[in-house]
């Protein structure tokens, strides 16, 4: 837009006066809330900031203090990764698998893919307290735990456990998403495919290997870039199921950035915020230059 | 033999896939039910040991309460209200927008786009300190506008709307302006029907996201006549941990509005969900 000059630009505001006048709302509303809002938060975390005072500039001290000398934030990094890692691991491959056996001509498929879909209906602040509850001391899955003989699990109190029962609650609500999006795309690829490699001898397992999974390949990509970008961003359940205890063992990234934000420490929080927001680019391209090359 | 081999083989196959899938989906179940089943028993008994699977005596008592003595009905309302007013404005705005990003020339298109493009990579956790301080500085922390305002429109809507409508043909449009019909009727009478199955995607993710939404609400509501369903729900666990009878009645009052609705509309949610990821 810079190399017009104004008079051009004022018979161009003229002429195309409507598409301007579709856009102008949102563009309005993604400078004041998305790009404004980008840059104050970056020149915010180098700056010392409690919201009252006028910031004060320190900068690096924030992001040193994060990676150096800050053991709740060294527990956030892990904590969240680890959520990342294994809800990952579990979700798709869940997903995928149940999908593959609804693939196979099932009656009742739709009735199936409500029972595994409902969960992903029901906000994760729901899902938390059902859990919570699931979870509690004397709780179904103690009572389960006794009748099979076995000793009851502090699920949310043992630091050793919390952060996976956080994952599997949290697996249990979103493995349905992955679940629907893989069928659909299972049920996109050709049937010739299959009876052309029936025809050449090709077994249940090549045939998985060879057509299935390949045809899958951006869908995987898409459940990962979303499921990857989603997770590293959990705070509902934590919230709700630990408040991030105990022992910080099931503090995540987000979880600290808001009791940061909650202290006042705006620009310390917004540190974190951009270290989250590093986390995500860096994940982002090494899946697109992973799923590119291949392609 | 051989061949009654391969099919008792393979109706054993069946037989275990239908196993499989039963047993995951009653386990999928039991949280709904026992979430369900907690909210009509009384206090001791839902922690009984052996669990009680049929409440006995059934009680209404912790509905009743969540419906007088905890303000569940004002909950209700404001997360209706605040998801059907974010819903159409995104419906109104989002679709303009990405019809002139998808069908219109004009200069600065591809800049302003690629700028939004920008914005949409950012996570919200990273614009959320500014946008509160923008809140506050206009006075609306704690309303129904400082929850409401950021929102109105997403660059993601945009994105979505722009690619359905590009996927309508420029003759189309040019036959029905030769046809007579003005920008407005361009619009309305061709691109909307056209676009109807990315707008009902579109209703479907921005419903859904600022029904359950929870950062948000909790960082700028402070008054509880203001909350939405999930902060309500949060707000009465830190109140009262010890009545869970109480806090399941919550929960199931929260949670059915969207299984209703995802009940009723069941086709049109999960082509909505897939649409864009199969096809992208």
């Amino acid at each position: 837009m810079s190399s017009l000059s104004v008079p051009a630009f004022i018979r161009g505001i003229r002429k195309h006066g409507l598409a301007y006048l579709f856009i102008a709302v949102p563009v309005l509303a993604a400078i004041i809330f998305l790009l404004i809002p980008m840059v104050t938060s970056f020149w915010w975390s180098f700056n010392e900031y409690n919201g009252i005072q006028p910031p004060r500039f320190v900068g690096l001290d924030n992001y040193v203090k994060l990676i150096t000398g800050d053991k709740i934030f060294r527990h956030a990094l892990k904590n969240t990764t680890f959520f990342v890692f294994f809800g990952m691991l579990i979700g798709p491959t869940l997903g995928l698998l149940t999908a593959l056996l609804l693939n196979q001509k099932v009656r009742f498929q739709a009735l199936f893919r409500t029972a595994y879909f409902l969960p992903v209906m029901t906000s994760l602040v729901v899902v938390a307290t059902i859990w919570r509850m699931l979870y509690n001391r004397n709780g179904l899955l103690n009572i389960g735990l006794a009748a099979l003989g076995l000793k009851p699990i502090g699920w949310l109190s043992d630091p050793q456990w919390a952060m996976m029962s956080i994952v599997i609650a949290s697996v249990w609500q979103g493995f349905g998403f992955e679940m629907v999006i893989f069928l659909a795309a299972l049920q996109n690829i050709p049937k010739e495919l299959y009876d052309a490699a029936a025809i050449d001898g090709a077994d249940g397992r090549r045939k998985f290997w060879y057509i299935t999974l390949p045809a899958l390949r951006p869908v995987l990509f898409f459940v990962y870039v979303i499921g990857i970008i989603e997770s590293y961003q959990v705070f509902d359940q934590v919230f709700v199921m630990t408040s991030g205890g105990p022992v910080y063992s099931t503090t995540t990234l987000v979880y600290y950035l808001y009791s940061r934000f909650i202290d006042l420490r705006l620009g310390y929080a917004s540190a974190i915020a951009y270290v989250l927001f590093i986390i995500l680019i860096i994940f982002s391209l090494i899946q697109w230059r992973f799923f590119m090359e291949k392609d | 033999m051989a061949a009654h081999r391969k099919s008792l083989k393979h109706v054993t196959g069946r037989g275990l896939v239908y196993a499989v899938l039963i047993v995951s989906a009653l386990l999928m179940a039991l949280p709904f039910y026992w979430m369900v089943s907690s909210a009509l028993k009384m206090e001791p008994f839902i922690f009984a040991s052996p669990p009680q699977w049929l409440p006995d005596p059934l009680i209404w008592d912790n509905f009743i309460a969540v419906f007088t003595r905890i303000p569940f009905p004002r909950y209700l309302l404001n997360s209706v209200l605040v998801a059907v007013i974010v819903t159409v404005s995104h419906v109104f705005f989002d679709t303009l927008a990405g019809y002139a990003f998808a069908k219109f020339r004009f200069p600065g298109r591809d800049t302003i786009f690629f700028l939004l493009l920008l914005g949409l990579m950012v996570p919200f956790q990273v614009n959320l300190i500014p946008i509160y301080k923008i809140m506050s500085s206009l006075g609306w922390v704690d309303s129904y506008m400082g929850l409401i305002a950021p929102q109105l429109t997403s660059v993601f809507g945009i994105f979505l709307m722009r690619q359905f409508m590009r996927s309508i043909p420029d003759e189309l449009l040019d036959a029905a302006r030769i046809d007579g019909c003005n920008e407005l009727g361009v619009f309305f009478r061709v691109v909307a029907p056209l676009a109807l199955p990315g707008i009902a995607t579109l209703i479907i993710f921005t419903f859904m996201g600022v029904w359950n939404d929870f950062l948000w609400p909790r960082l700028i509501l402070s008054s509880n006549e203001l909350y939405t369903l999930p902060l309500g729900l949060a707000q009465m666990q830190m109140r009262n941990t010890s009545n869970w009878g109480e806090v399941m009645a919550g929960t199931t009052v929260t949670a059915l509005p969207m299984v209703i609705v995802f009940l009723l509309m069941q086709r049109q949610f999960i082509s909505g969900m897939t649409e864009g990821a199969v096809k992208a």
